[in-house]
């Protein structure tokens, strides 16, 4: 088998390299809808036995934690069963490798009579954090997922209404091998805005008919300067003025009805349109009804169960039917990183400032208190004042440890997915650098976040008062 | 210029504006690793003291780096 494969891999590597570049000619990479919260999956797709939505990031923490309990499952039962047996090779050796070297580094540190606490706090931490950040380095994870349609809406205070915006989606493209994909090719323009350029287009159009036909050629001229640049919003007024002059120093041709109708804005605007069916983008008049709701009769009574019920959008329809070509889409992943979720961050680092206290208390027992609350020399010596903000101080730090250690590993992490993202839309055949970059990135924000822990931890332990010092110097 | 370009110029300008605190984080890095190398190189002994210390301070200093990214993450992709 091996003999087989050498100076053959490098083939291998050019194939899929080759593969990659027609992969990314046929299907044009899109950057994928950026989002902090997790992503909530469609409805239906709940949680068994409870009413809450799958989101995507809950899925990566499910898969996280099933693929560390079969890994616990596999070295428990792969470890000798006596200290006489030859030792087992392969992965559970590159196992064993990591639990010493890392039980002798934290050794180094938490090192004491509460080293075991210490230590499984450190390593359970260590192996979720690291599973959960090396998931944004498999492929499809962040890039396959649901084709949703995405509309996002806005509340106007003055009208007292959901307003649909303009939306971050792409257009839906069928093809493939009958897979479905998302092209960032096409802007997608909502079709209340292009029922306001045609109706702009059609008013305009009239005017400069109306404006030819009465035969007077200045006016003309400027009814058709009007007419060709007044839907481009109001323009600079001194370019304005230059322009209307210059129309009217050549209006001596005669302008009629027909010429402003067949070049007029009415023209422009059906070329335009033209020009984006051809590329394959959905152009239409309003055919959407729900835009024109003004969702007074919207209470979320009825509706059918696969259509949104604010907007009456067909919340699954046929990829590759017209009525999907309505619709903005984005890929909603069917599994994201966890650790790109707060919610997974932050119940960590509570789990964390939980261990830390509860250490603290049994090691010191209630006594753990004074270090926040510390009125012991504040009428014994004249700088005792200064020991009460201290230790109000340590009492703040505490809880500021909750928000800094889930923000890191937030802020790395979703920092680091974006970049896969984006250099994967800029170079999408060569991202490999990055994510190299990011297995370091993970390693390295898991170490410092189990080893925080075991620090603040071991810092619990050990009193502040100078007469346990010897305590302290015992535990090294 | 209609509404929705002022309001993406000014979360574009509010998202980079937000970053300038990415630079004390990483001055304080160099620093931590700076020193952390220099003492390293004196006595290569003390390398495991001196390397577990300078992670710890160079997370710390990395910390208010990522404050910075947060807030302008939050600007960019969660203000609307």
């Amino acid at each position: 088998m091996n003999s087989f494969w050498n100076g053959k891999r490098r083939f291998v590597a050019l194939l899929m390299f080759l593969g990659g570049v027609f992969v990314a000619l046929r299907v044009p990479p899109v950057i994928p809808f950026i989002q902090l919260p997790g992503e909530k999956f469609p409805e239906g797709y709940n949680i068994p036995f409870l009413d809450i939505r799958w989101t995507n990031t809950m899925v990566g923490s499910v898969i996280v934690w099933i693929v560390l309990l079969l890994f616990v499952v596999y070295v428990v039962r792969r470890r000798p069963k006596d200290g006489n047996e030859a030792p087992p090779g392969g992965f559970y050796n590159m196992f064993e490798m990591l639990f010493e070297g890392l039980m002798g580094f934290v050794g180094g540190i938490a090192g004491g009579r509460h080293f075991r606490l210490i230590f499984n706090m450190f390593m359970t931490i260590f192996l979720v954090v690291l599973l959960a950040n090396w998931m944004e380095l498999v492929p499809g994870v962040d890039t396959i997922g649901f084709i949703h349609p995405h509309v996002k809406e806005k509340y106007d205070v003055e009208k007292d209404e959901y307003k649909v915006i303009t939306t971050d989606g792409y257009e839906i493209y069928q093809g493939f091998l009958g897979i479905s994909y998302v092209n960032g090719q096409c802007d997608w323009i909502s079709p209340a805005d292009e029922a306001t350029a045609d109706e702009a287009a059609l008013v305009a159009a009239a005017a400069a008919a109306k404006a030819a036909e009465m035969d007077m050629n200045q006016d003309a001229a400027y009814a058709r300067y009007q007419a060709e640049h007044g839907d481009h919003g109001e323009g600079d007024e001194a370019a304005g003025d230059g322009h209307g002059d210059d129309s009217r120093g050549d209006a001596t041709e005669s302008v009629n009805a027909v010429s402003v109708a067949r070049e007029g804005p009415l023209a422009d605007r059906m070329a335009e349109k033209q020009a984006r069916r051809d590329r394959g983008c959905y152009t239409g008049v309003n055919p959407v009804p729900w835009l024109e709701d003004d969702h007074s009769d919207d209470d979320h009574a009825d509706d059918g169960e696969h259509t949104d019920k604010k907007h009456g959008i067909p919340l699954h329809p046929d990829p590759s039917s017209e009525e999907a070509k309505l619709v903005p889409w984005v890929v909603l992943p069917f599994v994201r990183v966890p650790s790109t979720d707060l919610n997974m961050t932050l119940s960590i680092a509570l789990i964390a400032f939980v261990m830390i206290q509860y250490i603290g208390f049994k090691a010191l027992g209630i006594g753990y208190l004074t270090k926040f609350f510390n009125f012991s020399t504040l009428f014994k010596s004249p700088l005792g004042g200064i020991d009460v903000a201290v230790g109000l101080l340590e009492l703040i730090g505490d809880f500021a440890k909750i928000l800094s250690f889930s923000f890191r590993l937030l802020g790395n992490i979703f920092a680091g997915s974006i970049l896969l993202f984006v250099m994967s839309f800029l170079v999408p055949i060569l991202p490999w650098p990055f994510f190299i970059l990011e297995f370091f990135v993970g390693v390295i924000q898991a170490l410092v976040f189990a080893l925080l822990t075991a620090i603040f931890m071991n810092l619990a332990t050990v009193s502040h008062h100078h007469d346990d010092e010897h305590d302290h110097a015992e535990a090294h | 210029m209609d509404p929705q370009s002022t309001i993406i110029l000014g979360k574009a300008i509010g998202a980079g504006l937000a970053m300038i605190g990415a630079a004390g984080g990483g001055i304080g890095i160099g620093l931590a690793v700076g020193g952390a190398v220099q003492a390293m190189g004196r006595n290569p002994d003390h390398t495991p003291t001196i390397q577990t210390n300078m992670i710890l301070g160079v997370a710390f200093a990395e910390a208010v780096a990522i404050y910075a990214l947060v807030v302008s993450l939050i600007i960019l992709f969660v203000l609307s």
